[in-house]
Formats: structure tokens, sequence, C-alpha cells
């Protein structure tokens, strides 16, 4: 086999990030010209910010990518249902400590997902099906439980929402995240969740516990949505229960940005966490531009085509440059 | 001999309709070397499942170490390893992932990452014989060290007992000598090793104890010197052996009497591996031509651009047409038009939609040209799937069944039918006899030679010298990714063959001792 430089190694390790961190550049340049003031401290607080709540919800959708569950429809519902159920037991009733709120959140955030992963683990229905029938079902209780934006949250969360300098809250929020992602990332579950997810077959007549794992991976993903409605809750200060949908589907575009692999096993935050600021950006970039009344469809819009284009170079760039190398050789 | 380590009695085991086990008796103790045998569809591999904790039996005691086991997870706590028929690796995860899967707890790692490392490097090295990465990605490896990987796998938990299910059907010659060294090491240390293998041949050298399998029945264990060929296929097959066929398996020899010979196949300066030097190649029509090399010296790609699989790195390749004139091939729908098919020995990859049926396996190609009004005649493709399935002693129950049914040489059978069905002009087939029992192989010999009778041209790329030996007119001995030389007619031989495979295609070389300097 053919030796290795370390840097060649990176390289190779992390080349499914390419299309999301190009992007980013991308944009940021863009983004220099159009509005410099996001470069300030305030800017970047401001943008992590609203980047936060998607990163979160993103990095739960990498878990389950991973594991082999594909696309967690029920990730932008679920962040939404412990928005609206925050707002509507826990501050409309005037409960508001960080403890109850942080075990509320992160708690929901668990226990649906591992209900998920039950479904999927032991019944072995497709868990695509599982998670668009979480994702109908979730959508359709939190316009029962809250049936128009309305609530206030406690002070001490609405402050996750002003990000007035770059350690904003919200950034130490995201900070912790990825420090325990990089934590989470060196255990031996992780190892065992890519595992599992890159073959199954070969992980069970190996003796690793699939069903647990799959379980566990998908608390974790809990874990993380929980953190994301939490986030999502600071960001707004009150209760929104119709942004669902809109979050799942950002949430996905930012995961195949991130080169995340559907099919299981590959892929990692690396990538996800600058597609989902990417995703962001784009909404962001686009509201430079006077667009009026056609806003909303022209991010969309957008989306799809920026998601196709990025995925089209990065699967040309790497062949066009291995056809360069063959000839060379 | 130490205590038994395995005791099976009575075990009965059936999918659907399919009685994969009928009544199986297998004992195994400590320090032996027990080679399972039987041909496909005998139940050998669901006998070996059974004892890994894949497969729960439906009736009968399985007893491993004198406790039951009902999962893989259990049946390695147990001390029970096995290394499986396919090559089952995680790909996207590395080498040393792929050693110490299953082995770690799911909170805190029992080895450390460092520790992994070292070991799956080591021991690979020992098993491979060449250094490798352990942290690179586990799909870098060729297929044969993909296998090494998931026998490294077993090896690294200290199994007492290691069961080898077909592990040598990946690996080339020097390879298996390697695994069989392996063997006797491991049953000196005093571990049950219990081979399942159709390679009855090497077997006779090396087994302590052989159970024969037939119709998911043991139908006898032989011991030491009673273990021979002529002993083993009669039991597996449960006729006597007649005069010629104990001298060997697979000398069948074929009346080759074709004047004509006219081209079907030419290659002018192939290059199928980048950086290899040209070759230029000729099939003719009615002649049956051997690919042979050593694992990864470039066969299996020539033989795949030659049929369209694979782009050509440089130089043509073209195949006879209906009106004499030649069709150049350079992609798929090329050799579909030039009538050139390719079957792949990697069923499971490159063969099958594991999702559909028998029926629809076999039909699949021909749904394009039977027609009637644009819906598919299904009565046609029908009558075609009967004459299939009876001249090729196909072995299934209903064609509405899903292919996965059927036993691996059986899935074969339905691929090759396939690509008969279309009335090749040149057929090549990638070792497609990989984990297939004598008698289908002997089977698809008779019908690769009336199929060369016909008058198409073949190509038989075989990863075992055997089966090449009297079906063969010439044999293309590859090295260094390019065709090195021809062995052809009488000189067909092991020895011959072999010495081509290292690079000697003089007469005089010493294959011996090419092999000891190559392990």
């Amino acid at each position: 086999m053919k030796p290795q430089s370390p840097f060649g190694r990176l390289t190779n390790r992390t080349s499914y990030t390419f299309a999301a961190w190009g992007l980013l550049i991308v944009l940021l340049v863009v983004c220099s010209i159009r509005a410099p003031y996001l470069f300030t401290a305030s800017g970047i607080g401001g943008l992590l910010v609203s980047a936060g709540p998607l990163v979160l919800i993103v990095m739960g959708l990498t878990v389950t990518a991973l594991v082999g569950s594909g696309v967690d429809l029920s990730a932008g519902p679920l962040m939404i249902f412990i928005n609206v159920t925050l707002v509507r037991v826990l501050f409309d009733n005037q409960i508001g400590s960080p403890a109850v709120v942080f075990a509320w959140a992160l708690g929901i955030g668990v226990v649906i997902q591992v209900v998920q992963a039950i479904v999927i683990t032991v019944a072995r229905i497709e868990p695509v099906i599982v998670t668009l029938s979480a994702f109908l079902a979730l959508s359709g209780i939190n316009l029962v439980i809250l049936t128009q934006p309305e609530g206030q949250a406690p002070r001490w969360l609405a402050e996750w929402g002003a990000g007035r300098s770059i350690l904003a809250p919200m950034t130490i929020v995201l900070l912790v995240a990825i420090v325990g992602w990089w934590a989470f990332s060196r255990s031996p579950l992780f190892t065992s969740i890519r595992l599992v997810g890159s073959n199954q077959r070969t992980a069970f007549v190996s003796g690793v516990p699939v069903a647990a794992v799959r379980i566990v991976a998908h608390g974790v993903s809990g874990l993380l949505i929980g953190a994301g409605g939490l986030a999502y809750t600071g960001q707004i200060a009150s209760g929104n229960p119709t942004q669902g949908g809109t979050y799942t589907l950002a949430a996905i575009t930012a995961l195949v940005l991130g080169g995340i692999s559907l099919a299981g096993g590959r892929g990692g935050v690396l990538g996800s966490i600058p597609g989902a600021i990417a995703v962001t950006l784009i909404s962001f970039t686009l509201t430079t531009f006077s667009l009026g009344t056609l806003a909303s469809f022209v991010v969309q819009l957008s989306y799809g085509l920026i998601l196709v284009l990025a995925l089209l170079i990065s699967v040309i760039i790497p062949a066009v440059w291995r056809k360069r190398k063959e000839a060379m050789a | 001999m130490g205590g038994s380590r395995v005791a099976i009695s009575q075990v009965a085991k059936s999918f659907g309709e399919t009685k994969a086990l009928r009544e199986v008796n297998f004992s195994a103790s400590a320090g032996e070397i027990h080679a399972i045998v039987g041909e496909n569809g005998s139940g050998k591999s669901t006998l070996a499942k059974i004892m890994s904790g894949i497969v729960i039996p439906d009736a009968g005691t399985v007893a491993v170490n004198g406790r039951t086991v009902t999962s893989p997870s259990e049946a390695l706590g147990n001390g029970i390893a096995t290394v499986f028929q396919e090559v089952l690796v995680a790909e996207g995860a590395s080498i040393a992932d792929n050693v110490f899967i299953g082995t770690q707890g799911l909170w805190r790692s029992k080895v450390s990452r460092r520790e992994q490392n070292r070991r799956s490097a080591e021991l690979l090295e020992s098993l491979i014989g060449h250094p490798i990465d352990p942290t690179a990605m586990v799909e870098s490896l060729s297929l044969a060290d993909r296998q090494w990987v998931t026998i490294a796998r077993a090896l690294i938990r200290s199994p007492q007992v290691i069961i080898f299910d077909e592990s040598t059907a990946a690996l080339d010659l020097p390879g298996a000598a390697r695994l069989y060294a392996e063997m006797e090491r491991l049953r000196s240390d005093g571990v049950c090793v219990i081979v399942v293998t159709h390679r009855i041949a090497e077997l006779t050298t090396f087994a302590d104890r052989a159970t024969v399998l037939r119709d998911g029945a043991d139908v006898g264990v032989l011991s030491g010197d009673e273990i021979t060929e002529s002993r083993l296929i009669e039991l597996m097959t449960g006729v006597a052996a007649k005069g010629g066929l104990a001298a060997g398996t697979q000398h069948h020899r074929r009346l080759s009497t074709h004047p004509q010979e006219k081209i079907v196949l030419r290659a002018e300066g192939l290059v199928a591996v980048p950086g290899a030097e040209p070759s230029d190649f000729e099939l003719r029509s009615g002649e049956i031509v051997g690919f042979a090399g050593l694992d990864g010296q470039g066969q299996a790609e020539f033989l795949q651009a030659l049929t369209g699989v694979r782009p050509t790195a440089a130089g043509t390749v073209a195949a006879l047409g209906p009106e004499g004139e030649f069709l150049p091939i350079n992609s798929l729908a090329g050799a579909v038009d030039a009538k050139v098919s390719y079957i792949s020995g990697d069923r499971r990859k490159e063969g099958i939609f594991p999702n559909l049926s028998i029926a629809e396996n076999f039909g699949m190609p021909l749904y394009r040209k039977h027609r009637r009004g644009g819906l598919i005649d299904r009565t046609a493709i029908g009558a075609k799937f009967k004459d299939m399935s009876n001249t090729l002693k196909l072995r299934a129950g209903a064609p509405s069944n899903p292919i996965t049914s059927l036993s691996g040489g059986n899935q074969q059978k339905v691929l090759i039918g396939r690509e008969l069905a279309q009335q090749p002009r040149v057929v090549a087939l990638n070792d497609p006899a990989r984990g297939v029992d004598v008698r289908t192989k002997r089977e698809l010999y008779a019908q690769l030679d009336t199929l060369a009778g016909s008058g198409a041209g073949v190509i038989y790329l075989s990863t075992e010298i055997d089966e090449l030996i009297g079906l063969c007119d010439r044999v293309a001995v590859f090295r260094d990714g390019a065709l090195l030389g021809w062995v052809v007619g009488q000189q067909i031989t092991s020895d011959r063959i072999l010495a081509g495979m290292f690079g000697h295609l003089e007469s005089d070389f010493d294959v011996e001792k090419a092999m000891v300097e190559q392990s």
C-alpha cells in the first residue's frame, strides 16, 4: 500500500466537507461586499444566534444519519414541540428555573427520539416512515398546544436571542455542543455508531449490540434537538408553532451539503456545521437584496439550486482531480 | 485431543419451504481441525451460522463449551468466532476499527486506540505478509486483504472455537497456504478449528476429521487417512465414484473439433490497469480461454475492459458483429449490442437483484426483446425460464420466490442462464464458481462446453487453477496488470500455470521454491 502523508490522509478523511466549506467561503465573500457589518463582533454574534437552533438540530440529524436511519424528518417539528410545550406548560405557569427548563427540553427530545428508535429497531419499520409519522403527528400537536405565536420566555433564556458580541450566550451554547461532540466522537460509542451505520450486518455478526447502539444514537440526537429547541426558544424569546417543516427542510439541506452519507456510516459535524451556517447565510445574504414579498420563495429556490450545484461541483472536482492524477502517474 | 468443544444433536432448521437442515449431529474437540463438507444447499453454511448464534435452530440442541448460544454476541462471549464466506467489512471505517469491531464496550473502550492500531497492524502483517496502515479505510484494501481483515477480527479475540466458512474463497493460492499454516498453528495451541469448505482437494492434506453433509443431514464422519477426495465425493453426492472421477474433481475434457475458428473478440494494445504494459488479445469462436494470475495482477480488470464493464486506459476492443464487421466495445451498451456477456463471481454486488424473484432476476434483460404490443410477454419468458432451469438443473422452489432463497451456486446458475438466454457470441465469466460445489461446477463446465460447441467464444477467469485444467483450450497468464503469455493445450498443468503466475513461463521453473519465497 502507498504510504500517505499526514496531510494527504487529512484531506482524504475530510474531503466530504469540501462542498459545505467551499459554499460557506463563497457566501462570506459575498457578504463582505453586500453586508460588511457582518464582520463586526455583534455581526458574528447575531449570525450565530440565527444559526444556533439549526446547527444544533443538524448535529442531531448527523448522529441519526451516521447510525443508518437516513434523514430524520421529525427533527423540525420535535424542536418546535419542545418550544411550544416550554411556553405552555412551564412559562405560562411561571416556571422558569434553568434546571427545570433544561431537563424539560432535553428530556422531551430524548424521550421522543428513543420512542422512534424503538419502533425502528424492534418493530423493524423503515426509519423514513417512522420519522415521517412523527413529523406529521408533532406538526399537528404543535398547533393544538399553541394556536398562534405567543408566550414569553424567562429573561435568562431570552438573553440567548441577543447577539451583541462574539461571546454572547448562544456562542457559548454552540461551543459547549462542539466540545461535547469532540468528546463524543472519541468514545467507543461513536465508533460503534459508525460501524452499525456503515454495515449493520457486519456489526451484528461481530457481536455489536445493534439495537442498543441505534437506540442510544437516537437518544444522543434527541439531546441535541432538545438543545436546539432551547436555542430556538431563546432566539425568538416566545413560542411559535409553525416553523417545524421549514426547519426540517433547512436541516436536511445542511446535512446533505455537509456531505453526510444518507446511507450511514460516513460524515461528521465538520461538514454539517458549516453546512448549517451556510444555509443560514443563504437567507441572510438574500435579505440584503430587496426582494420584498418574494423573499421566502427566492430563499427556497436558492436552497434547491445551491444544494444541487454544490453537490455537482463536489462530485465533478474530485473526479477531474483523480483523472489528472492518473494521467500524471 | 481435548474435550468436546462443540456438541450439536438432532438440529433442524427450515427457511419457509426449504428444509436447510433435517437432522444434524456434529461434534468437534479442542486441538483438532474438523472440516464440514457438502454440496451447495447441503446445509453446511446454515450449520456454521447456527454455531455462531446467527441462525436459531427450530429443533435440537447446540452446545458450545457446554452452553447454548442464541445471538452472535453470546457466541463470541462463549469463545466462538466465525469468519464468514461473504467478506463482511464495515466500509467507511478504518482497518483497525474493522478488526476490533464488537470487542469494545458501548461506553468504555477496553483497548486503547493506539493499542488497537498496533495490534491490528502486527496481526495483519503476519497474516498478509506485508505491512499495512491500520488507520487507512478498509475499502482501500483488495478483496483478498479485506478477507484477511475478517480473519484477523476472529483471531484477535483469541477464540477457543474458530469457524472458517469458505474463508479461502477470496484468497489466492499462497494466501490459502498461509491460512492453512495459521489453522495448524491454532490447532497446536489447542483451539478447535472448524473449516466449512468445498475445496476438498486441499482439505485432504490437513483436516483431522471431516463431517459430510448431504441434503441437510450428516451422512458420515471421516478421520485421518480416510479423508480422500473419492471418499468425500462419494459421501457428498451419494453415489460411488466411478473410475475416472476419483482421479480428479474437474478433469472434464472438451471435444474441440471446431475448424472454422474465426475471431470473435479482439483487443489491440489494451491497457486495463493504468501503468501496465499494453497487451494484444484474440478470442476465436468455439474456444474456451482461461484467465489466470495471482490475486490482483490485473486479470479481472482486463476481463472487465474486454467486456465494456470497465473503461480502458488505452487500446481498443472490438467484437464480431452479425455481418462479419467488428463493433467497437467501449461501454456496456456496446458490449450488449455486440452480444458480449459478462458474468460476475461477486453475485451479491454485481449480479443479483436481491429484492426480486428468481424469475424476475432471470428475465430482467429479456424484457426488452420479448414484448407483445408494448407489454412484457411473460409466457415467452416463462418458457425460457423453464428451459434454463432444466438445462442448468436449477434446484429451486417456485420461480416467484426471492432469489435470496437460493443457495449461492443456484443463484449463479440463474445468472448464467440469464446471459445464455440472450444467445451471446462471447461469454466472459469472472470466477463464477466461487463458493460453488463440485456437482454444480461440473454442470457449469458442461454448459460452457455446449456453448462453445455452438460457436460462441468463452473466457473463464478462475482463482482456482484446477478449474482451468481440462476445461480450457488456452490459458492466458497475467502478471503486473498485463497479459504475460499463454499456456496452450497439453501444457495446461497446474505446475505450468502456477509458474507462469510467478512470471516464469519457461518449463524448467521450480514452483515449490517460489511458493516458499512468496510466503
